[in-house]
């Protein structure tokens, strides 16, 4: 099976650990992965601020016509916002034929076409119905025994299409990481909002979000956060001290890719393949405790 | 108790010129949307309040709310509204046409998204390193600097764990432009001028 | 007829194992059947072959000990010339009473007892039943259909009645065909996508009306007489025609609330701007919506108001958001606003909203009070809480205030005594349905020459009552049925469903009629009350009780019965001192028997009896839930099905206790506003009766903890046993009746 990979910006570069896995979990799974060539960036969350929603549908439409000029594979998008992003120029493009229109119009101006059709897939949508995880389950190796994580899918990864999963209350990745054989806390937070793009600039106003995220997976005796988002990711582990300032807490909570968890569980290499030594708030010394 | 007296060349305005800005007429003020925010204990009026505010013509009020800027983006709002509203799209032209009017719901915000979009205008791309470096550095040359050196012990741990790339300062060296920039820049270009409120 | 009858007994389900059969067939034999059969599962194909084989023989009344008279009808059914009594083995004996008591040495004997009382009161009930012979017209049952009302509803209950090949006279007081449909000028969307308003389709239905051979038109006609009864009304017309007709459908829809009632509150009558709903079509259907640059409209104006209606009308808001649209199209650059507690579009009107939102309409929600309309400058101004923004507004540069008014039914306002009585004495209940009826003296639509009044008896409004949840077109006067928004308000699209529906009820209440039979809720019941004249003593109850105006009154008030009215509810037979009034196979005589049929123990037994007089709409197949669910209750209670509550006899209250029968309730449906009583007032007369018991227990120097009458409603399962552990308590309390042994 081949799939495009759309990496998007974070994973270039604070979200790196994500695509090493991602790479490693395809490898294992004999999935071929091919980058989409020159490709741009979704716009993401912030886009509004300097552009209209036509230019960031525009950047979207860009990519989706590499995409299709290039093979037209199916696109997975692992950062949640870029496949937002995407799906959301995508849905709206097959829709709206006046948008459709409009965009092709857009896109004359580069020298390119979109026909429509082509798939944006998340990450866990491609893993979950495309391999199913029964196949996920005779891969793992070295399954994670007792390792006790809190599935944490944040917002962009479901919603708002809710296309491969509940938009209230999601299941697949929990099943993804009991098929490893971790055991996955019930959490009410698992698609609650993080702070996602504004954290980062009314860090004041978004603390209690991430604090409430963080808390709760302690209270329920989690090892870790496992999430599928860059941006939960950064926003939850790499300001950790920040917020512990802020809300007077003491939190020391890995927050973990659930495909570096894969690339382990599927008899990885710890650096090379679960890129685990990028993560600030280290999960070595608890995944000493299952038997990967 | 102030009487607000009914106008409705705002509400036209906002249909015409703002993104997703006729949406707002579907609203019937069920309120989901404000009790399903995540910030909705930080707002002064929310989603709801706004429409209404809209339709009532109170343009001072709207533009001038740090509301419009505060949206995580997280879509509870857009998929629980029975309206189908987009709100969360709704939010974000109104943010983007309060800024082009010079209006700044949110500077710290607007600040960052402006140096986001610049560097996608730019390059293309969104270079992690470079986009919060112009960041910081807009507070001017010295609050640059602090604001900087504030921020090292993150960059510093992400450049660490192989997270971020090195840079003496932004610029420094310079991002990488995709192939087709310019023809990306075109396309930007020509959205921009078929954006509603901009046509013609 | 010569009776040969049989009895069957069940030894299905369990039954076999429970109950000791030789004693059983000694009891029926002491009642008087020798001839008794077992067999292991009565229902089975040999079983009813069994059975068949009898009545191939020559039996014709049976009684079958096996399970509830509510279930396997079908198998044991054997033509309408054999009777059927059922006693119910296993819900009421097997199911409910425990096999046997820890400790005790006489396991079973209590439900043995039981098993024994209830074979006894069926072999009675055997007895004294006799097969029914519907009762026939004089004259020729006619099935004609009279439709009174020319608009919607009415043209629309005309054509269906008519597809189906009767007779139809449509009646119209206007001088054309149409009424409120005439003077609108567009529908609201009741087509998918809903966006587009419609046409009313009016010209399309007159032609297809004139087009119709069996459909006579009379316009500018009323109906001056409706003597008769279903299957043989005579109408006498305004214009001086008669004619007879099987069946009527009133549909003579509505009448605008007042506008002039809410001046105050709403300035109407200050200035030609503010103006009603009403109004505005008008405007609209004159083309006259141009020029109107600001529109508000005013929901709930004089609606779900405690002064005005107390009620939501369900259409105003589609009305409005219709009109608003209609102002946006002539102008699209009119701002139009809709000032609203809650904008209620029931169906797809829904779709409706969204399309005027679309159009830029904009709604705003207000509170409790009225907004303030002003005039400044030649135009009207509104102030108004807007609950969204929590903060007054004003809206001003409005050429137009439409006051969305609700809808009246055009029917006069009828409040019945019985109806009105909860939680009010009698005389004041009567007082207020004497002046309900002084105030819907000077007009009637039909004119009835019925005993009870000329108007159909409404529940609240001036609504013709009805039970409307399983009869909606129903009224209480068999054979005339309400449809459209004289029944209820509701939009065009439903009127038409509306009429549909009541002109097929109207043919089958006809066709009813003819044969005899009863229309629902005791469809196909061929018996019907007969009267022995020469016991009356003209005391009217029969006359004035009967909820459905069945039996008029001549002058000398002797009642005049009319068994086509008649729905079979026994409610005359409960209410009458002499009891002279009796069914074929449901009479005072036999239900007393039946009681007296009880083994009742001596007093040193310890075994109280109490009898229980269930309704069998609703009470008794919450009984037979309750047993299948495996409650249990005390083997002392014995159930007796009666067609209503309000065919309660009081004498059988006095022929139980003084039988020795510690005992009595009264199982029936709810009554009051939201009464569930199939026959309306039923449940609500017993209970107005039994409220005069204390009078016959005094008498009879006995408690009245003795006797309890119990609201049971349908789903109520779990209540039962409840009700019964409790009441079983209290005679445990009063101790054991002293008339035992008597």
């Amino acid at each position: 099976m081949t799939y495009f990979l759309y990496p998007g910006c974070s994973l270039e570069a604070g979200g790196s650990h994500y695509q090493v896995s991602v790479e490693a979990v395809a490898k294992a799974l004999g999935l071929t992965l091919k980058e989409i060539a020159d490709w741009n960036c979704c716009g993401a969350s912030i886009h509004y601020v300097g552009g209209t929603e036509l230019q960031t549908k525009t950047l979207n439409a860009r990519n989706l016509a590499l995409a299709q000029n290039q093979g037209g594979y199916d696109i997975i998008a692992p950062c949640s916002s870029c496949y937002i992003q995407m799906i959301k120029t995508a849905h709206e493009f097959e829709e709206d034929p006046k948008l459709a229109e409009e965009l092709n119009q857009i896109l004359a101006e580069g020298g390119l076409n979109y026909t429509g059709g082509v798939k944006v897939r998340h990450v866990l949508d491609v893993l979950y119905n495309d391999l199913g995880v029964e196949r996920l389950a005779a891969a793992v190796k070295k399954p994670l025994t007792g390792l006790k994580v809190a599935s944490y899918y944040g917002c962009q990864t479901t919603r708002p299409y809710g296309e491969y999963d509940s938009v209230e209350n999601p299941h697949t990745m929990d099943e993804i990481l009991e098929a490893l054989g971790a055991e996955v806390v019930p959490f009410e937070h698992k698609a609650k909002c993080c702070g996602s793009g504004i954290f980062f600039t009314e860090m004041e106003t978004c603390a209690p979000l991430a604090g409430g995220i963080l808390g709760e997976a302690e209270e329920r005796g989690a090892d870790m956060i496992v999430t599928a988002c860059p941006m939960c990711q950064m926003n939850l582990e790499i300001y950790q001290p920040r917020l512990n300032k802020m809300l007077g807490t003491e939190y020391d909570m890995p927050v973990v890719f659930v495909t570096q968890l894969m690339a382990l569980a599927f008899g990885g290499d710890f650096k090379k393949d679960a890129a685990l030594d990028r993560n600030i708030v280290s999960a070595a010394e608890v995944l000493k405790k299952s038997a990967a | 108790m102030a009487t607000k007296a009914y106008d409705k060349s705002f509400r036209e305005e906002v249909y015409q010129n703002v993104d997703s800005g006729e949406d707002v007429k579907l609203c019937m003020q069920c309120g989901v949307c404000g009790i399903t925010c995540p910030l909705r204990g930080e707002m002064t009026h929310g989603p709801r309040q706004l429409w209404s505010l809209i339709r009532a013509g109170k343009r001072e009020e709207v533009m001038n709310s740090p509301d419009i800027m505060l949206c995580t983006s997280c879509y509870s709002c857009k998929v629980r509204c029975p309206r189908g509203v987009k709100v969360i799209d709704v939010m974000h032209g109104l943010a983007h046409y309060a800024l082009e009017q010079g209006i700044v719901p949110r500077k710290e915000t607007a600040k960052f998204g402006k140096a986001f979009w610049d560097s996608i205008y730019k390059t293309g791309r969104v270079d992690e390193t470079e986009v919060p470096m112009r960041y910081t550095m807009m507070a001017g040359p010295i609050h640059g600097i602090f604001n900087m050196l504030e921020m090292m012990d993150i960059g510093r741990a992400l450049l660490a764990h192989k997270r971020m790339k090195f840079k003496i300062g932004p610029g420094l060296p310079p991002s990488k432009k995709i192939r087709g920039m310019k023809g990306l820049k075109k396309m930007l270009d020509k959205a921009k001028s078929m954006s509603p409120g901009k046509e013609g | 007829m010569d009776k040969n009858q049989a009895c069957y007994l069940c030894k299905g389900c369990g039954l076999g194992e429970a109950l000791d059969f030789e004693n059983l067939e000694e009891v029926l034999g002491e009642a008087g059947i020798s001839e008794v059969k077992t067999h292991d599962a009565l229902c089975s194909p040999e079983g009813v072959a069994l059975i068949q084989g009898d009545v191939d023989g020559g039996v014709n009344a049976m009684l079958i000990g096996a399970c509830s008279s509510r279930v396997k009808n079908d198998e044991f059914n054997f033509g309408s010339e054999v009777i059927v009594e059922r006693a119910s083995l296993r819900e009421q004996v097997l199911y409910c009473s425990e096999a046997e008591y820890e400790g005790e040495e006489e396991a079973g004997e209590d439900r043995q007892m039981l098993a024994a009382d209830y074979l006894r009161m069926s072999a009675v009930k055997l007895t004294k039943s006799n097969v029914p012979v519907p009762f026939q017209l004089e004259l020729e049952p006619e099935t004609a259909l009279l439709v009174v009302g020319g608009g919607v509803a009415g043209i629309n209950a005309a054509l269906a009645g008519a597809k189906t090949g009767v007779q139809v006279y449509l009646v119209e007081k206007e001088a054309a065909l149409g009424g409120f449909l005439g003077k609108m000028a567009k529908l609201a969307p009741e087509t998918p996508p809903y966006q587009e308003l419609e046409d009313t389709g009016l010209t399309e239905l007159v032609a297809q009306v004139e087009a119709d051979d069996k459909i006579k038109v009379y316009t500018g006609t009323t109906v001056d007489k409706t003597e008769g009864a279903p299957g043989n009304f005579t109408i006498t017309l305004s214009g001086g025609d008669s004619f007879r007709c099987g069946a009527i459908v009133q549909a003579t829809g509505w009448l605008p609330y007042e506008p002039e009632k809410l001046a105050e509150e709403l300035a109407y009558g200050s200035n030609p701007g503010i103006i009603t709903n009403v109004d505005m079509e008008a405007k609209a259907k004159a083309g006259d919506l141009g020029g109107l640059n600001g529109v508000a409209f005013i929901q709930c104006a004089g609606s779900r108001d405690q002064n005005h209606l107390p009620y939501c009308s369900a259409v105003c808001c589609t009305v409005s958001l219709k009109q608003a649209m209609m102002v946006k199209e002539a102008n699209p650059e009119a701002a139009v606003y809709v000032i609203y507690k809650d904008i209620r579009t029931p169906g797809q009107s829904e779709e409706v909203y969204r399309e005027a939102q679309r159009k830029g309409v904009v709604f705003i929600r207000r509170d409790e009070d009225y907004p303030k309309i002003s005039e400044s400058g030649g135009k009207l101004a509104i102030e108004t809480m807007d609950m969204t923004l929590n903060d007054t507004v004003e809206i001003d540069e409005l050429d137009m205030v439409v006051l969305a008014t609700g809808l009246k039914p055009n029917n006069p306002k009828v409040v019945d005594a019985p109806l009105v009585a909860l939680g009010m004495d009698q005389e004041a209940a009567k007082k207020l349905a004497a002046e309900s009826k002084a105030q819907c003296d000077d007009w009637s639509v039909l004119n009835l020459q019925y005993r009870q009044g000329p108007n159909l008896p409404t529940l609240k409004y001036a609504y013709p009552d009805s039970h409307f949840i399983c009869f909606p077109y129903e009224t209480r006067r068999t054979g005339i049925y309400a449809a459209g928004t004289v029944r209820r308000p509701m939009r065009v699209s439903q009127a038409v469903e509306d009429a549909t529906g009541a002109a097929l009820k109207a043919i089958q209440a006809a066709h009813a009629a003819a044969e005899g039979v009863a229309v629902h809720p005791r469809s196909g019941d061929m018996s019907f009350p007969e009267f022995a004249m020469q016991r009356c003593t003209q005391c009217k109850r029969c006359t004035e009780e009967c909820p459905f105006g069945a039996i008029n009154e001549d002058e000398k008030a002797n009642p005049l019965p009319n068994p086509t009215r008649c729905r079979r509810c026994g409610v005359c037979m409960g209410a009458c001192p002499e009891r002279i009034i009796s069914f074929k196979n449901y009479s005072v005589d036999m239900i007393g028997s039946m009681i007296k049929s009880i083994d009742v123990p001596e007093e040193d037994e310890e075994k109280p009896r109490v009898i229980v007089l269930a309704c069998e709409n609703d009470a008794l197949p919450a009984i037979d839930m309750a047993a299948r669910k495996g409650h249990k209750w005390s083997p002392y209670i014995r159930f007796i099905p009666v067609r209503c509550l309000g065919s309660v006899n009081l004498v059988w209250i006095a022929d139980a206790l003084s039988s020795g029968i510690d005992g009595v309730m009264l199982f029936g449906c709810r009554h009051g506003e939201d009464y569930q009583c199939h026959f309306i007032k039923g449940s609500e007369l017993a209970n107005v009766r039994m409220s005069k018991i204390s009078e016959t227990l005094d008498r009879l120097v006995l408690e009245s903890d003795r006797v309890r009458v119990e609201e049971i409603s349908f789903n109520e399962v779990d209540r039962v046993p409840e009700i019964i552990a409790e009441f079983m308590e209290t005679i445990e309390e009063v101790g054991p009746n002293p008339y035992k042994g008597f």
